[in-house]
Parts: C-alpha cells; sequence; structure tokens
C-alpha cells in the first residue's frame, strides 16, 4: 500500500483520502455542491476562500454542515 | 411615506421574518416564503448526511431573500459561537440569530449563555438577534454589549398561543434602543396585528405558516396581519375604556323626552 493514502473522519466516518486532498476535492468526491458548503476540520471553521487550498492531513476530523430548515 | 425597519444599518420594507422549518416540502416553503413578501428567512446549520446528500435548502429559496442563521442546536454559549464561526466561515451571512436552548420540553432560551454568547459575537464583529425570554432587564444587558435586535418570545416556539407574556414584552417595546422582534408562539394572524399594534418592530413567524393547510394562503394573511398592525400602531389606538361611549348622538328621533 501506499504511505501516500489516509484517513480522516467527516461527521464520523472514516473516509480514504490521498495525497494532494483539499477541502475542495474531498466535497467534491462526497457529492457535496461547495456553494454553503460549511466546514470545520479539527475544531477551527474553514474559510470557503481556504476550500482550495486546505490540505488535509492523516487523522483529521472534519465536520460538513450547511444551511438546513429552521425557524 | 417611508416605514422601513432597519437593523444594523439594514433597511427592511417587510416587518415579517419568517422561519424555513417544518414545511411539507421545499417546494412549499419557497411558495410560502414569496406569498409572505418577507426579505429575511431563518435557516438553522445541520451536519450534511453523507448517505443522502440531496439539495440544500437554499437551493429553494428566491435569490432575493436574505439568509439569518440560526444558531438552533446550541445548548451553551460555545456551542452557539461554534455555529456562527462556522456558518460565517462557509459564507453565510455575519448575521446571527442567537438562540441557546439547553431544554427540549419547553425550548425556553437560557438568559445567561445567551448574553456571554451574545458578547462574544458581537466582539467578532457578528450582528447579534438573540432570541430571549421577555426579559426587559435582560434587554437592556443585551443592548448594552452591542446587539442589532431583541428577539423576545411571545409564547414557547411552536405553540401557537400567542402573546402570553404580553405585558412584559410592552414594558421591551416601550424601553427599546434596538428593535424588538416578536419571535415564536404567534399562532394566527391576529397575534401578529396584536404584536404589532403594541408597537413591536417586527414579527418572526414559522410554524404557524409552515403548518397550516395552505401554507402560502396563511403568508400572505400574515403580511396583511402585520401591516395592519403597523399601520394601527402608527395611526394611534384609542384609549380602552371601561363604559360604554356612544358613536351616534343619543338624542335621535326616536328619543322618549
Amino acid at each position: 500500500m501506499s504511505t501516500e493514502a489516509f484517513t480522516v473522519t467527516v461527521n464520523g466516518r472514516v473516509q480514504a483520502a490521498g495525497r494532494g486532498e483539499t477541502v475542495s476535492s474531498l466535497l467534491e468526491r462526497l457529492g457535496v455542491a461547495p456553494r454553503y458548503a460549511l466546514v470545520e476540520r479539527n475544531g477551527q471553521p474553514v474559510e470557503r476562500s481556504r476550500y482550495d487550498a486546505t490540505l488535509l492531513e492523516d487523522g483529521d476530523t472534519l465536520v460538513v454542515a450547511r444551511p438546513v430548515a429552521g425557524g | 411615506m417611508d416605514d422601513s425597519l432597519v437593523i444594523a444599518g439594514r433597511e427592511l420594507r417587510s416587518r415579517l421574518i419568517t422561519g424555513t422549518g417544518k414545511y411539507a416540502s421545499p417546494e412549499v416553503m419557497r411558495d410560502a416564503v414569496i406569498a409572505s413578501g418577507c426579505e429575511l428567512v431563518t435557516v438553522a446549520v445541520g451536519r450534511i448526511d453523507l448517505d443522502t446528500v440531496g439539495e440544500a435548502i437554499t437551493d429553494h429559496l428566491p435569490e432575493d431573500v436574505g439568509l439569518l442563521p440560526n444558531t438552533a442546536g446550541s445548548a451553551t454559549a460555545d456551542d452557539a459561537v461554534r455555529i456562527a464561526r462556522l456558518a460565517r466561515a462557509g459564507g453565510l451571512p455575519d448575521w446571527i440569530k442567537l438562540e441557546v436552548i439547553p431544554d427540549p420540553r419547553w425550548l425556553l432560551p437560557d438568559p445567561v449563555e445567551t448574553l456571554r454568547a451574545a458578547e462574544q459575537l458581537v466582539d467578532e464583529g457578528f450582528t447579534v438577534l438573540p432570541y430571549v425570554l421577555p426579559d426587559p432587564v435582560l434587554q437592556k444587558r443585551l443592548e448594552a454589549v452591542g446587539c442589532a435586535a431583541v428577539m423576545p418570545l411571545a409564547a414557547p416556539i411552536g405553540s401557537g398561543r400567542g402573546l402570553k407574556l404580553r405585558h412584559a414584552i410592552e414594558i421591551m417595546v416601550e424601553q427599546a434602543e434596538v428593535p424588538v422582534v416578536v419571535d415564536a408562539g404567534l399562532g394566527a394572524p391576529s397575534h401578529a396585528a396584536e404584536a404589532m399594534e403594541l408597537g413591536a418592530d417586527a414579527v418572526l413567524v414559522n410554524t404557524a405558516i409552515a403548518r397550516a393547510d395552505d401554507p402560502a394562503a396563511m403568508a400572505r394573511a400574515f403580511r396583511l396581519a402585520v401591516e395592519a398592525g403597523r399601520a394601527a400602531r402608527l395611526a394611534g389606538l384609542i384609549e380602552e375604556h371601561e363604559t360604554a361611549e356612544a358613536s351616534s348622538p343619543l338624542g335621535g328621533l326616536a328619543s322618549r323626552s
């Protein structure tokens, strides 16, 4: 196995990731339209303008959220 | 006459804000939002279910309607601050309906945690609209830390019971330095009109519209009621009297005297 593959946890589920994986590429693989996707990485919010540039690392914990119906 | 509602420098022509929860479908929600004439809707922030990614609520909203993210799901100030930061970082507006609700039965907001979160979020540059019990003392504390509006509940969320806490809301209106938006518990357009007549700056309605048999028609009814109540407030209501006061001359043709 390549040592370049690693895993991250997204909304409590372990996901495989690979070298060069960014927030943007992860969202795309998950089928989440980036418009209004809200991302927290290791407890810190990720700025939308940084989705392309934020490289994921082994063991990262992510929360992916978005606006939902509410009052 | 220009009678716009101004919150944090933003002019809103409609004094009705609606929620997007509890609708039978996103299409029904969209029709109701349009019929309400509102310019601002609340949305919550939720984790995406990776198995059924689906569509975002925002895909169904008219483009010209502004979003007011809420901090639903927060039981503490820290929870609320986390949601607000996540929303803003991800591109949602920096306006936040702050709600900190530890109790699932009555869904009443925690005033201590709300004040704590409000202070923090104002410091971080958010425009903060806290959802509160109608407490005139808390209102002053929230104004002092820089909240842009204060949103007292009329009755518990979703109860539809109307202005059960009317007297406290009247005190808040009387001493308000920032807009008072009556939020939660309004079940009928007449309740919304009453809130506007007593001087509320706006109302926020969700369940009463979303759960109506015809949500779009009910949204229109609330729009009209809010407009009527506001117009009545500006027109100046008469004082109540204990006894009758004739509208016609008493010494008419049929007078026995």
